[in-house]
């Protein structure tokens, strides 16, 4: 088809995800896809967003893209370095916004699985842990998850809950099980679509189509019966200066949306 | 009392079979020296604290470890050939898992002196499932469900830093991890450091001051002590390269025959290290230092 824009999904994924933080928020970002859409809007819609890092980094300079949360590049010229307990009590004390989260699986009610796959003790894939993600949904007002979708990476219910998400999806489940309230997942962004959180559970809101994402697909890789939006979007596309700020400041080695990391990742002890 | 010593003796004398051990450096100034140490030794049915510290996976691999307490780690047996080597000998180790904030918590905790300590974190999670250390509890005041988090006291505890003194005036800069609520937190402290300073270098900045002299048993000076991670305004770190290098079977052991067993010490370490990856390596790894501007403290009159 002519015109059809050559958009890489993994591109309009960061670009969408990026969006979610408003200009002057904290955000605390995990490592790896986070991290580049925190550096992206950090370059673009929001100069002031002040980027927290678990490892006690809190800054608002921009930063060469980590390949792990703690680096020289990370550290250099921050507002604050303290350590990992000041960091999560500035959460748990409710003065973090956005919360910033990868995930190995995530379910219809925005539980994050980053244990195990199968029994605990008998596992069929073994994820490395959460680290510090449960801190991350558990006090940050919002938190956006971003993560590469596919039927096994969305199940209806995960089999361990490592990050709270709404639980049964029943209203109060958060307060009920002591978290703090006004808090939980608002938003997942993946390589196919961006999706909300209504009532307790997830609900598509647009479809990335500049790549070519269908309805069909999305569903194809989900594994329950989802909820649409009753008004659902084509996601807003990537202008061309977001497109390059990501390709030639934020990531021009591909670390992350390239797959690089990905590589090195196979290696990990 | 001379608190002064060699890597060798720190460790043969304060880190005993069977302890409870925090390392600290989170991503960021890990005691690698001391842990090549304590491999070369082979001191086992060590249990381990920390958070994120890359050459501790080699404690597993050699078989060292009877628990680990963690938030991230490497534990799928599929994918590692360090876990594979270890379950091979019958001692793959048990993880116990919290999120990061509450190993921080544990530590604080230990720190305080204790029993444990309430946090809203971990709630709504499967983590008290697998962890004993972790439980649902009421506020005495209102009711409301908290999860108490059971205080971690190391038996010993080992930190890398910028500089020291003689005393054990440990002085750390940059992120800092879990370090300072670790190494508080253990009873028995060893210190290694880049350099050992005058201890008015220290009594002119003292907040810099992580740990105090008298909580220090051990102090072992170890310029790039840290490696193949990066120490703050002292070199950049090679973690990814170090992942790449032990990823496989042959990787590993070679690593250990070359590195570990197959020399006396972190100098030693240093030396074959140029030699392995070339003389350009550790260049590469130095960083353009940006100074602080100096504070002042001051004297009456």
């Amino acid at each position: 088809m002519s015109g059809m824009p050559s958009l890489d999904p993994a591109d309009q994924m960061i670009i969408s995800a990026a969006r979610q933080i408003r200009d002057h928020e904290a955000v605390y970002v995990g490592l790896g896809l986070p991290m580049v859409a925190a550096l992206l809007a950090k370059y673009t819609h929001a100069p002031h967003c002040t980027i927290v890092i678990e490892n006690g980094i809190i800054r608002t300079a921009p930063f060469p893209l980590p390949a792990s949360t703690d680096t020289v590049g990370s550290q250099t010229f921050a507002d604050n370095l303290g350590g990992l307990f000041y960091v999560n009590c500035l959460g748990q004390a409710g003065f973090i916004d956005l919360g910033f989260l990868g995930a190995g699986q995530i379910d219809r009610y925005g539980n994050i699985n980053d244990t195990v796959i199968g029994d605990y003790h008998n596992p069929i894939y073994r994820f490395q842990g959460g680290g510090g993600a449960n801190d991350v949904i558990s006090f940050c007002k919002r938190t956006v998850v971003v993560i590469r979708q596919s039927r096994r990476r969305f199940p209806e219910k995960v089999d361990f809950i490592t990050c709270p998400g709404y639980l049964d999806g029943k209203p109060g489940s958060r307060e009920a099980a002591g978290l703090p309230p006004g808090t939980g997942p608002a938003a997942v962004i993946t390589n196919l679509g961006c999706y909300e959180f209504e009532n307790g559970e997830m609900v598509l809101k647009s479809i990335h189509t500049g790549c070519g994402i269908t309805l069909e697909r999305i569903k194809e890789e989900t594994g329950w019966d989802l909820n649409i939006a009753a008004c659902l979007n084509d996601t807003e596309p990537p202008t061309a200066e977001e497109l390059r700020i990501l390709h030639e400041i934020v990531d021009p080695e591909r670390i992350w949306s390239g797959g690089k990391r990905a590589t090195l990742k196979q290696v990990e002890g | 009392m001379n608190k002064v010593m060699s890597m060798k003796e720190a460790i043969s004398r304060y880190i005993k079979p069977g302890q409870t051990i925090f390392l600290g450096g989170m991503q960021h100034g890990e005691p690698s020296a001391a842990i090549h140490e304590i491999v070369r030794q082979r001191i086992d049915h060590l249990k381990l604290v920390s958070a994120l510290v890359t050459t501790s996976n080699l404690l597993i691999g050699e078989g060292l470890l009877d628990v680990v307490y963690a938030a991230f780690i490497m534990q799928d047996v599929k994918r590692s050939y360090l876990l594979q080597k270890a379950q091979s000998m019958g001692r793959l180790p048990i993880f116990i898992e919290y999120s990061h904030f509450g190993i921080s918590l544990a530590l604080m905790a230990g720190q305080m002196g204790v029993p444990f300590l309430p946090t809203r974190s971990h709630l709504g999670s499967d983590l008290f499932k697998c962890n004993a250390g972790i439980r649902v509890f009421e506020d005495p005041f209102t009711g409301e469900k908290l999860c108490a988090v059971k205080a971690i006291v190391p038996d010993a505890g080992i930190i890398h830093v910028q500089r020291c003194d003689e005393e054990g005036n440990a002085q750390r800069w940059g992120s800092m991890g879990i370090d300072a609520e670790g190494i508080n937190a253990s009873r028995t402290v060893i210190i290694t450091t880049e350099k050992i300073v005058d201890r008015d270098v220290i009594r002119r900045d003292p907040n810099r001051t992580i740990i105090p002299g008298f909580r220090v048993s051990a102090i072992v000076e170890q310029s790039w002590g840290a490696h193949p991670m990066h120490l703050a305004g002292c070199y950049s770190d090679d973690m990814w390269g170090y992942y790449a290098e032990i990823g496989s079977q042959q990787g590993y052991e070679n690593y250990l025959n070359n590195l570990v067993y197959g020399v006396s010490d972190w100098n030693e370490y240093l030396k074959k290290r140029a030699e392995m990856k070339g003389n350009a390596y550790f260049e590469k790894l130095k960083i353009k230092p940006v100074a602080s501007d100096p504070i002042f403290t001051g004297m009456e009159g």
